[in-house]
């Protein structure tokens, strides 16, 4: 009796590999391809939100950009309207001061053109009561050559007045 | 070394029942267990027995990537490192859960059985030689095999004729180191299970059986991975491709 079996050694062998086979198609494959569709899974997973994350820094730098852009518009708008309000009310005063000073002379003009008005019917008031009281006074004391230098008196005076 | 019943005893081509039985039964086992595993697969929250495999795999991944010199010699290794390392542990623990005895009581001529003496009906496969050096010629045509897809390379490594010593020594040790060690295991274990009792009754084999299988399974284990193990590294030594990964 020799130790070494070729039978058992072949048959063992076939048994082997029957079951090797078996248990490739039915455990190891299944299982091996479910494991590399994790990994390429994985992969994926970390490929999408390397793309996302860059991504989303891209749009918030956009945002951070519009956003500037936006608040130097509202400076620039709000910088304007002050300006034009400024402006305005300035107008607005200076014009409420030109009507102000318009109104001043106007009343002036007024005033003085009805002082005139009234110094002139004062004169001619003057004048003619004048004129009556010295024809009244001369009826009686004024010789010929007294009234005639009293009267040239008088033109004088007149156009003193007049001028 | 246990006893077992064979068919066509007495021939050279004399098959060991129980060898091939177990071996067979080995299997069956490994296929209802990882088709269980593969029938619930979930590629986002793996569970139980399915971490297990998982851990398995990428760690004989991890081996096959360190010892074969190419990714494609990795690539076709892995099945046949995980599947083997897988079997032999599930083949070495076999021995060590249980034994089965069995006294025929009359000749059973057909099987090689005589009456009287005790037959062993639960071994590791692996325990014996002769399946134990099949696996390993196994491995040895395989790694030819796959060392002769590039013929030329395959050739050349024969210019140191003591390539030629390794082709003999390399499967013979791979063999024999699994056999001898679970055999050694399994003997051991029932030397311990016949030791006599102290007065009858007090079962001093106990403690050293109970250190034994501890020690056993241990071995067990360690074995299912040097055989896979070596079984990279002898492919890889036949594996010719050149991308360097």
């Amino acid at each position: 009796m020799t130790i070494v079996e070729p039978g058992t050694m072949i048959v063992s062998l076939v048994a082997f590999l029957i079951v090797f086979f078996i248990i490739y198609k039915v455990s190891y494959k299944p299982l091996s391809n479910m494991m590399e569709q994790r990994r390429q899974h994985i992969e994926n997973e970390i490929t999408t939100a390397e793309q996302g994350r860059a991504e989303a820094e891209r749009i918030l730098a956009e945002q951070r950009k519009l956003l500037e852009e936006a608040r130097r518009t509202a400076n620039e708008i709000m910088e304007t309207a002050r300006a034009r309000a400024e402006k305005q009310a300035q107008d607005i005063v200076e014009a409420a001061q030109a009507e102000a000073a318009r109104l001043l002379e106007e009343g002036r003009q007024l005033i003085e053109r009805e002082r005139a008005e009234a110094l002139n019917e004062v004169l001619e008031q003057v004048a003619a009561l004048s004129v009556e009281l010295t024809t009244k006074l001369l009826r009686n004391h004024v010789s010929e050559p007294v009234h005639e230098e009293m009267l040239k008196e008088a033109q004088k005076n007149l156009g003193e007045l007049v001028s | 070394m246990p006893q077992h019943p064979f068919l066509f005893s007495g021939h050279w081509y004399r098959v060991d029942l129980v060898t091939v039985a177990w071996t067979l039964i080995a299997g069956l086992i490994l296929i209802i267990v990882s088709a269980v595993v593969v029938r619930k697969l979930d590629m986002r929250s793996p569970r139980g027995l399915q971490n297990w495999l998982e851990w398995a795999i990428e760690f004989t991944q991890k081996m096959s990537r360190d010892m074969m010199p190419s990714a494609a010699g990795a690539r076709f290794v892995l099945p046949f490192a995980f599947i083997t390392m897988a079997y032999l542990f599930v083949a070495n623990w076999l021995g060590l859960i249980f034994t089965w005895e069995f006294e025929p009581g009359s000749d059973i001529p057909s099987l090689g059985l005589k009456a009287h003496v005790k037959y062993s009906l639960l071994n590791s496969p692996t325990e014996n030689m002769n399946m134990a050096l099949a696996l390993a010629i196994l491995v040895w045509l395989v790694s030819h095999a796959y060392g002769l897809r590039h013929p030329l390379k395959w050739l050349k490594q024969y210019r140191n004729p003591m390539a030629i010593i390794d082709e003999i020594t390399n499967p013979l040790t791979h063999g024999m180191r699994l056999f001898g060690n679970i055999l050694a295991g399994e003997v051991l274990i029932e030397a311990l299970l016949r030791m006599p009792m102290l007065f009858g009754w007090v079962p001093t084999g106990l403690p050293l059986l109970i250190i034994w299988l501890l020690y056993s399974a241990f071995v067990s284990t360690i074995q299912a991975y040097i055989f896979a193990l070596l079984l990279t590294l002898y492919v890889g030594h036949k594996d010719f491709n050149v991308d360097h990964h």
